[in-house]
């Protein structure tokens, strides 16, 4: 008896006008130039090295505390101004804040020996200094992402300048526990896995290394992306917004060699943060000395930067306004959909001086 | 009416892709986490590390022999750069400094300036006060003379009345009022 396969095998039923779209996007990924980014209008005010700061002016102004974005060493910022409608910095400058970002920029061999204390007192510290100059106001709001939000809380715990806010976002502070295998941790701390060696030999962490590290620790084969883009390729809007991500995942930016050990090694490895033992130039790092209003932001989804990594630090600041906010989002897609803006502004409204307009 | 959905070959395809990855994924990390892993992954990256030092050292020797500048003389260079980057910098924080004094000098200079304005003024108020005060002086004389000469007039008329007095008592004196009989003229 002959089986017709029609009754256990679905008809195919192909959209021959939405299969043009797709190959016609399909082709364009592969042929286009890269996307533009940065669309909010800004302007530089103090330039270092190969670090900018930069100036996103309010559209109306509504607060007299500005907003300094802290990011990550390890990317570059351009995801918290990724595109027009979902950019976290255009959310916050059309609610009426002023923005500053430091943009730490790309490192070459001659920045292998900036330190996490030069980042942070030579770097950081002036560039706020400048953001107050600049905005003539008398304190700021720092907002640290990622990593930046380390440094930022670093920062806040030996700051001479007036930090009236502090918002981190997804930051890790407790490092005891590792996204990544157990037993690579285990190998870190006692000494099996040592990078001073091969920092001394690079001089910078190679953006490769750095991008080989977030994959190893996260997904070593990553190739379910490119079968989502062929699945939704129709969608222009789609298509847009994977170009973007597809070039802020692969723009990774080498590390500076002496901040790299440092993290490594006081941070990952000796948690010296949490055991207060961590020393910026000669001063000790005691998140006790943080008096500002805090807010700390971590996403439920987050398989780089987990929960226990952040909470720590809303006991160990001494902070009397403090918030802990756990958000339905993942490491990067809470800045990358714009939720961060309305996250911050939520808080940050009724603590930046509210201008009475006329 | 069929109740069959269509088939989607790109949707199988993800969703199998996924499901690859993932499992790909699981094997490695189980690969990796454990300690032999870590221990040999130590030796390559020292092996590495070695092979690259060497590699270096060689570069060094051959660009010195040749007289090229190396990366590390471009870094050396480059350092001198940010020093003065950093020289200006402090340059500029020092100029603020001083505008920042200049200012809040010229706002006490404006302060006294303002007080200054404040004594003029009120300088020229008593200036004006005191103008009243000396014609207000002055009439006062002019009245004060006035009074008395109308002292003086009213002292003469005094005297005028102690007079008049005096001359009404003499002429009573001089012509006493005689007593006169009811009808005595009528007989002459």
């Amino acid at each position: 008896m002959a089986v017709d396969t029609k009754d256990f095998i679905p008809p195919l039923e192909l959209d021959y006008e939405q299969e043009m779209k797709r190959w016609k996007h399909l082709f364009q990924v592969l042929n286009e130039p890269e996307p533009k980014i940065g669309h909010t209008p800004r302007t530089e005010v103090w330039r270092k090295n190969k670090s900018v700061l930069w100036h996103y002016p309010a559209t109306q102004k509504k607060y007299q505390i500005p907003l300094f974005f802290v990011y990550s060493l390890f990317n570059k910022p351009y995801i918290l101004d990724f595109a027009p409608k979902v950019s976290v910095i255009e959310g916050l400058t059309n609610r009426g804040y002023d923005v500053y970002l430091l943009d730490w920029g790309t490192p070459g061999y001659e920045d292998k020996n900036i330190g996490m204390d030069t980042y942070i007192e030579k770097y950081l510290r002036t560039a706020v200094r400048r953001a107050i100059r600049h905005s003539g106001a008398d304190e700021m709001t720092i907002v640290g992402y990622c990593l930046g939000g380390t440094i930022a809380s670093i920062y806040a715990s030996i700051a001479e300048e007036p930090i009236k806010n502090l918002i981190v976002a997804t930051v890790p502070i407790d490092f005891t526990e590792f996204a990544g295998p157990d037993k690579w941790m285990e190998g870190f701390r006692n000494g099996d896995i040592n990078v001073d060696r091969l920092i001394d030999v690079y001089g910078n962490v190679p953006s490769t290394y750095v991008e080989a590290m977030f994959r190893a620790v996260s997904a070593p084969i990553y190739f379910s992306h490119y079968t989502t883009l062929l699945n939704r390729a129709h969608d222009a809007r789609y298509v847009e917004k994977w170009r973007r991500m597809n070039k802020w995942t692969t723009d990774q930016v080498p590390f500076a060699g002496e901040a790299f050990r440092q993290l490594a090694n006081d941070l990952f490895k000796e948690n010296k943060l949490i055991k207060q033992e961590l020393m910026i130039g000669n001063k000790p790092v005691d998140l006790k000395n943080i008096k500002s209003n805090l807010l700390v932001i971590s996403s439920s989804n987050d398989n780089l930067v987990p929960e226990s990594q952040s909470l720590p630090i809303m006991d160990l600041v001494s902070s009397e306004d403090k918030t802990y906010k756990l958000v339905e989002a993942g490491h990067v897609s809470l800045a990358l959909t714009g939720l961060f803006a309305l996250v911050v502004d939520e808080w940050a409204s009724t603590r930046s001086n509210p201008l009475k307009l006329l | 009416m069929s109740t069959k959905s269509s088939f989607d070959p790109y949707d199988s395809f993800k969703k199998y892709s996924e499901i690859w990855e993932k499992q790909i994924n699981d094997f490695l990390f189980l690969l990796s986490n454990n300690n032999e892993f870590v221990k040999m992954s130590k030796v390559e990256t020292d092996t590495h590390a070695r092979y690259l030092e060497a590699f270096k050292k060689n570069q060094e020797a051959v660009a010195g022999v040749l007289n090229l500048p190396t990366k590390n003389d471009l870094a050396n260079v480059t350092s001198l750069t940010i020093q003065t980057e950093e020289k200006i910098d402090s340059l500029e924080e020092k100029i603020w400094d001083i505008q920042d004094s200049l200012k809040s000098q010229s706002k006490e200079i404006e302060s006294v300036i303002d007080v200054s304005k404040e004594i003029i003024k009120l300088t020229k108020q008593l200036k004006t006060e005191l103008g009243k005060t000396k014609k207000e002086l002055a009439d006062s004389k002019n009245l004060k003379g006035e009074l008395q000469e109308i002292r003086f007039e009213l002292n003469k008329l005094n005297n005028l009345k102690e007079d008049l007095e005096i001359l009404k008592s003499q002429f009573k004196n001089d012509h006493p009022i005689e007593p006169v009989l009811t009808g005595a003229g009528s007989n002459k």
